[in-house]
């Protein structure tokens, strides 16, 4: 029994509601929103993918109540800080990018990605923000095409014809 | 069910390998910025050696990607080297749009001398997955493969450390397995290209595999892979690629073939198959749909899940099947034609994209032309063989992990075993088993025996279908008639078919007006003839025909003598090389009622402002470095491409007719004049060369005598 309690987080679907299509447009959407990028290092959110089983994995920070990330990092209060809502959030101009909240994180594979630099102002974590200054909302959610992942705090959609004809695939 | 007793298991057991060689690149200063990387790797397999090029010292001028390749390979590989040799290079090139986000850069392109076509000439072939992408983040728009390792290797490529390892663990091994032991080696992030046991043993329909079964598969550059002792690429980057306009990106993702934005659910079918290939599946099969590519916006890749596996009879495998797979199973007719498959309007479009994802937009009804778009013409029956899911299953699998080329094995070794056997042409032959296609234990028995090269027959076959067949006798075991042939356009029509499906340079018909997707009009197949003529290969995977329905109309009933056919051919020409070069995709270009499309993606990367013109030139330019190969390696003349394309169009198409080759020939000159090539040679003047900024190659024309 997993004790554990997650603040609100993206989701994968079932794929009978739908099918991950491994096209890393959640991935991309994630880094050039935030940093104008598109790189390994800079995604906050990761497809798990399967290479010849071609049934690929998202996984995204889960929001954990207890942040052990948060708990491991040397510069908190200032690097990471606590929201209103208790989710954690980086700060990149004060992480010295030392990995440690990446190695703390509870989840394999860690749900905090690290961009490693010789140039110390380059170095930083990258963990998911929720978007929340986004009015649109997450940009992974907005930009994967086939509609299966989603907010924790939306109940799972039901597939059914009608809702995946609608023009906005029942989101 | 009865197992050859000589295939090899899938493995798991790995041991660390020996490491052969390890250099540190030094990247260059990209003074791009956007969209490129700014560094070429060159390697080579020979001393273990690795050296960089600038991407700025070729484009914006070449593009990228094939285009890129293209200059790359005429400027570096002289004639008289063959695709097996060391002096081979394979140069793979991304373009800028790859790893960008804009949807359908993730496509990738290797060239080289191809061990498939015939004879053996410079070619190309595209690739998906996110091999290309990963290369990208490694700090490389490309690489060029030089030489032979002199004992089996594979390279790792981890950002500015290039390391060669010996493949003696690898070596043999299958596929997916050979991908699964990369991965438990050097992490789970790498990507990696690998062949199979039938790259290694130099067949020569070899294919190169990634991620999600994408393959390299025309062109038989595993083979080449093989020859040159290099089992696989693996890559791991952790740089980054910028694209310059990142608004206009997010715009591009909705707007390039309007993807649906909708669940993809899982579905459990019960039949698989069309029309005359139908079959009931008992306790059904279940179809997912998943993207090729990295930062695709579609999902045109239908994924066949928990299927049979050829290996054991408990275990399931997930495979992908694009448009050839589907016959596998069932070959009983040939593929059916709508027109608006080839011949569009602006209200009604069918991308391939949509019709391979199961999401067609809804038909437009006010379009007057819409009954002629949607005139089915049903397939010829050709009764290759019946319908049966769990061989299907097996030989799709076999191909996957052997590393071969699906199209050749479905379309052209197996049709052929088909018709031979039915014309009595293999009685004096003892293969050391029945031929026959309809047994799975034969298809697996046959599969293996070429994939390994066993004894007499599997050396032969090994070499693909148009050596095997000349080295047999040509005339008898290529040319002799099938009578299996039943025109369904005219109900009851028996139609000649020669029992070797082979178009030109050793390539299998592809939408030619017969044999395979043979049932699509003169004009259509005219075109597709004209493009096939002046490459090196099946050109229709990377240019199936496009043009508006007017256009047909116009063309009416003397495609030989239109010049608008041959002004579509050459659009659909330019386009299949900024497809390459861009890069996009065959499934989504080109958009004809948005020519802009390819431009507007290349500067959405770069930042580069491009017209809609200057691309085109840069695409022409790209044929022409094609054509300057083509001529001074391969010695390529009007003769000597006609004589090899027309007699693959002497069978009727599904009317019962053809073309004379005069009125071919007819044809030939529209496009050469169209094309500012001269209509007695095939060479383009001077006046074309330079026009395309190409003086020098007007320059070494001229001192081989080829410049009219
Ligand atoms: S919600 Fe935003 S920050 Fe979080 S994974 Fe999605 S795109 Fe990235
Ligand atoms: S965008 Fe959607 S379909 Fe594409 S990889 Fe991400 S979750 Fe899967």
């Amino acid at each position: 029994m997993n004790a554990r309690s997650y603040g609100p987080h993206i989701v994968q679907y079932p794929k009978e509601y739908s099918l991950c299509a491994g096209c890393t447009s959640c991935e991309i959407a994630c880094s050039l929103t935030h940093d104008g990028v598109v790189g390994p290092r800079y995604n906050r959110i990761f497809l798990v993918r399967g290479t010849s089983s071609m049934i690929h994995e998202v996984a995204a920070c889960m929001h954990c109540s207890d942040h052990p990330c948060y708990e491991a990092c040397p510069e908190q209060g200032q690097a990471m800080t606590l929201d209103a809502n208790n989710m954690v959030r980086i700060a990149e101009e004060f992480c010295t990018g030392c990995g440690r909240c990446m190695k703390a994180c509870v989840f394999e594979p860690a749900r905090i990605n690290l961009v490693k630099s010789k140039v110390a102002s380059k170095r930083s974590a990258k963990k998911c923000d929720l978007c929340a200054w986004r009015a649109e909302g997450p940009a992974c959610i907005q930009y994967c095409p086939v509609r299966c992942i989603g907010l924790s705090s939306n109940p799972v959609p039901e597939y059914s014809p009608a809702v995946a004809q609608a023009p906005d695939g029942g989101q | 069910m009865e197992k050859p007793a000589t295939v090899t298991a899938p493995q798991t057991a790995t041991t660390a390998p020996e490491i052969l060689a390890k250099v540190k690149v030094e990247r260059l200063e990209n003074s791009l910025r956007y969209g490129y990387v700014g560094t070429i790797l060159r390697i080579n397999l020979s001393d273990f050696s690795v050296s960089t090029v600038a991407t700025a010292s070729y484009v914006p001028k070449y593009i990228g990607g094939r285009a890129l390749a293209n200059r790359i390979f005429y400027d570096e590989v002289g004639p008289e080297v063959g695709a097996l040799t060391p002096e081979n290079k394979i140069i793979f090139m991304t373009g800028p749009t790859t790893a960008t986000g804009i949807p359908t850069g993730g496509r990738s392109v290797f060239t080289g001398i191809a061990a498939n076509n015939y004879p053996e000439q410079y070619a190309w072939s595209g690739i998906g997955g996110w091999f290309g992408a990963e290369v990208k983040f490694a700090g490389y728009d490309g690489f060029i493969l030089e030489g032979a390792a002199p004992e089996p290797a594979y390279i790792f490529i981890d950002d500015d450390k290039v390391s060669f390892f010996s493949a003696a663990g690898l070596w043999g091994r299958l596929v997916h397995d050979t991908q699964a032991t990369l991965e438990a080696m050097h992490g789970r992030e790498i990507k990696s290209i690998v062949i199979g046991p039938a790259g290694e043993n130099l067949m020569r329909n070899a294919s190169i595999t990634t991620s999600n079964d994408n393959v390299a598969a025309k062109s038989g550059f595993g083979a080449v892979f093989g020859a040159k002792n290099l089992k696989a690429i693996s890559v791991r980057g952790s740089g980054v690629v910028v694209p310059a306009d990142i608004k206009r990106l997010f715009e591009l993702r909705l707007q390039m073939c309007s993807p649906a934005m909708r669940p993809n659910p899982v579905v459990h079918e019960f039949v698989h198959g069309m029309d005359g290939n139908q079959i009931a599946v008992l306790g059904g099969w279940y179809r997912g749909q998943v993207a090729c590519s990295h930062g695709c916006n579609q999902h045109c890749c239908r994924l066949m899940m928990d299927m049979p596996s050829a290996f054991s009879d408990s275990e399931t495998v997930n495979q992908v099947e694009k448009c050839v797979g589907i016959f596998a199973y069932g070959f009983a007719e040939d593929c059916a034609w709508l027109p608006i498959m080839s011949w569009e309007t602006e209200q009604n479009t069918l991308p391939p994209c949509k019709m391979l994802s199961g999401e067609p937009p809804a038909p437009d009804l006010s379009d007057p032309h819409l009954p002629a778009l949607f005139a089915k013409v049903p397939g010829d029956i050709v009764n290759y063989w019946k319908p049966d899911f769990h061989k299907g299953s097996v030989m799709m699998h076999l191909c996957n992990e052997y590393g071969i080329d699906k199209w050749d094995v479905i379309v052209w070794y197996f049709t052929w075993l088909s018709m031979a056997k039915k014309e009595g042409l293999l009685e004096d032959m003892d293969f050391g088993m029945e031929v026959d296609v309809e047994n799975e234990v034969f298809v697996r028995y046959f599969l293996d025996m070429i994939c390994y090269r066993r004894g007499k027959w599997g050396q032969l076959f090994g070499e693909g279908m148009a050596r095997a067949t000349r080295e047999l006798g040509y005339e008898k075991y290529s040319r002799s008639i099938y009578h299996g042939r039943y025109s369904q356009a005219v109900p009851g029509l028996q139609l000649d078919l020669p029992v070797s499906l082979e178009t030109a340079w050793g390539m299998s018909y592809h939408w030619a007006g017969r044999g395979y997707e043979g049932s699509n009009n003169k004009p259509t197949w005219l075109a597709v003839t004209l493009m096939q003529m002046t490459s090196t290969r099946d050109t229709q995977t990377v240019a199936h025909f496009h043009g508006d329905y007017n256009d047909l109309l116009a063309i009416g009933d003397d495609p030989c003598h239109s010049r608008i056919l041959v002004d579509d051919v050459i659009m659909n020409e330019n386009k299949a090389e900024l497809k390459d070069s861009v890069s996009t995709c065959e499934w989504q270009s080109p958009d004809l009622y948005w020519t802009s499309m390819e431009a507007e993606m290349f500067t959405c990367a770069t930042g580069i402002e491009i017209t809609e013109e200057e691309l085109e030139e840069a695409a022409v330019r790209s044929k022409l470095l094609m054509r300057a190969i083509t001529m001074r390696n391969h010695a390529r003349t009007r003769q000597l491409e006609v004589d090899s394309i027309y007699p693959s169009i002497i069978y009727p198409d599904c009317h019962g007719e053809t073309v004379t080759e005069v009125e071919f020939n007819d044809l030939v000159d529209l496009y050469y004049e169209a094309r500012g090539w001269d209509q007695a040679t095939g060479w383009p003047t001077r006046e074309t060369w330079e026009r395309y900024g190409l003086a020098d190659v007007a320059h070494d024309m001229q001192e081989l005598g080829m410049l009219p």
